[in-house]
């Protein structure tokens, strides 16, 4: 029953409205609608808790506690800030574009809740069975650089456009890795549908046939998230926040709440690519689907924040070496040998 | 190997990850105090004769004492500490010949109000007749009881100012928290 407790609902809500007599038309609209609300609230509870995740991870990893005065055990810290941060005064700069000003923090959040629509939560979980789901996933996401320039360009700071123009450099130098480390599991299965990806891990994960690509991908999505060890674009003891530093308050929250929500796509993006998505390992299938995607999604986040605590930042010539001079080449190195590993496999009939 | 270092760096934080945590709950859980902990002043009445060594004493002049001359002995009737400017060096403590100024180990002193930082150690009248002489009697035999008696006198305009002492302390514990 819990294996397809939201296919559940999602029939159940179905079956009321057609009970009523609301038209098939409308009937899905609505279905539709509620499972994109329901993605949306998912995301947010989501963000506050791996804020509060961080902090535990970042207490423990240094011998402290961490937040445990606000609720039980601290649970309800995050909410206690974004509702402090909520009810602070909005500071607009002199010389900010103020209209771009405003709406980059509220844009921020777009990329990533539509992202969130293709992915598949658990069996038969997504919200849209897309076909170029990876690729929509990958170019939606990207668009997010844009909204980082907006946030800086806007601001009419020295340091928050140094962030942004490192913001829009790095993400646009990793995105490309990024993408050619998927392309060898893309290149595999034959097929961009995610469902489709996650069918053909049902013996083995990508992880063990390409786990060059897995480094690789991994590595790009730190970067693409601005996390440390490349968190250059808010490197704090440089340029204070990077494009944020003239944001205070809920906007400022907005671009933090994001960066969490950041982490959550591209560690959903590793497990459905190489962890086998909602597949239980070990036969362990009577634990539901969903459940096991939330397990390696959650152990990926897990290892992101332990990077943050256990790196130092890098330099800038550093980050773009590290993109075009290591990843790139060996992302093109495994896409060569993955191409001719498939052809001697066809080769020889399997 | 290349990367090796970036391997054993996960390794320590994920050992630091599961070692038992340093941090004390300091309101609920307190560190134990060193036994020579320079802490809140505790003056034995008893035994201070009110030499006033340890105002000498004092670098930045905190202590001030108020005596009266009651028959032929000094009568302590204030003995006062602007805490505020006190270093806790322990000369006063090291002065005493009587070893009657000791630390406490009670190091919350915060107060919510400026008036209330001096430490009020001794505050009372000083009695109108001399005391008969008790002492010797009291080292002669302890059999006798109602000899405290006048002590107890003697010690009774004292215990308000005891009292405002301890709710003063009482005051700095709350603020503490």
């Amino acid at each position: 029953m819990l294996e397809n407790l939201f296919v559940g609902i999602a029939q159940w809500l179905r079956a009321l409205l057609g009970g009523v007599g609301v038209p098939v038309e409308i009937n899905e609209a609505i279905v539709m609608l509620v499972k994109l609300v329901a993605i949306l609230v998912f995301i947010l509870i989501n963000a506050l808790w791996l804020v509060y995740m961080e902090r535990k991870v970042a207490a423990y990893m240094q011998a402290r506690i961490g937040p445990n005065r606000v609720g039980p055990k601290g649970l309800l810290q995050t909410t206690a800030d974004i509702g402090k941060l909520i009810s602070k005064e909005i500071i607009i700069p002199k010389k900010a574009d103020i209209a771009v000003f405003l709406i980059s923090p509220v844009l921020i959040f777009v990329p990533t809740l539509m992202v969130f629509a293709v992915i598949p939560f658990g069996k038969n979980m997504a919200a849209i069975d897309m076909n170029i789901g990876v690729f929509y996933l990958l170019a939606i996401a990207s668009l997010s650089t844009m909204i980082f320039w907006m946030g800086g360009w806007a601001s009419n700071s020295k340091y928050s456009l140094i962030g942004a123009m490192r913001v829009v450099a790095q993400m646009v130098s990793y995105e490309l890795p990024l993408v050619l480390g998927l392309l060898g599991v893309i290149m595999i299965v034959g097929s961009m549908n995610m469902s489709d990806i996650i069918a053909a891990q049902e013996h083995t994960w990508f992880i063990f046939t390409q786990p060059v690509a897995f480094l690789i991908y991994f590595a790009a999505a730190v970067a693409e998230t601005n996390r440390c060890p490349f968190d250059l674009v808010e490197g704090e003891s440089e340029i204070i926040a990077g494009p944020y530093t003239e944001y205070g308050g809920m906007a400022f929250a907005m671009y933090f709440l994001a960066e969490y929500a950041n982490i959550m796509v591209i560690c959903a993006m590793a497990t459905i690519m190489f962890f086998g998505g909602w597949h239980a390992p070990f036969g362990l299938t009577f634990i539901p689907s969903w459940v096991w995607f939330f397990l390696k999604m959650y152990a990926l986040i897990f290892i992101v924040m332990q990077l943050r605590w256990t790196y130092p930042r890098i330099r800038v010539d550093q980050l773009m070496g590290f993109s075009w001079k290591v990843l790139v080449p060996l992302a093109l190195a495994n896409i060569f040998i993955t191409g001719i590993g498939m052809k001697i496999y066809q080769a020889m009939g399997w | 190997m290349f990367g090796k270092g970036l391997i054993k760096g996960l390794q320590i934080t994920w050992k630091e990850f599961w070692a038992p945590k340093l941090t004390v709950q300091y309101p609920d859980e307190q560190h134990t105090v060193p036994e020579r902990f320079h802490g809140r002043f505790v003056l034995d009445v008893d035994k201070c004769i009110a030499c006033g060594l340890c105002a000498n004493a004092c670098p930045n002049k905190v202590i001030s004492i108020e005596k009266q001359k009651v028959g032929k002995k000094q009568y302590m009737t204030g003995y006062k500490m602007k805490i505020q400017y006190c270093l806790f060096c322990g000369l006063c403590v090291e002065s005493c010949n009587k070893d009657a100024l000791h630390f406490s180990k009670d190091f919350n002193m915060n107060q919510y109000f400026y008036r209330d930082i001096p430490l009020v150690l001794v505050e009372r009248e000083a009695p109108a007749e001399p005391l008969e002489e008790e002492e010797p009697a009291a080292k002669a035999g302890d059999k006798e009881k109602p000899k405290p008696k006048p002590k107890a006198k003697a010690e009774k305009p004292a215990e308000p100012a005891a009292q405002t002492e301890v709710a003063a302390g009482k005051a700095s514990d709350k603020e503490g928290q």
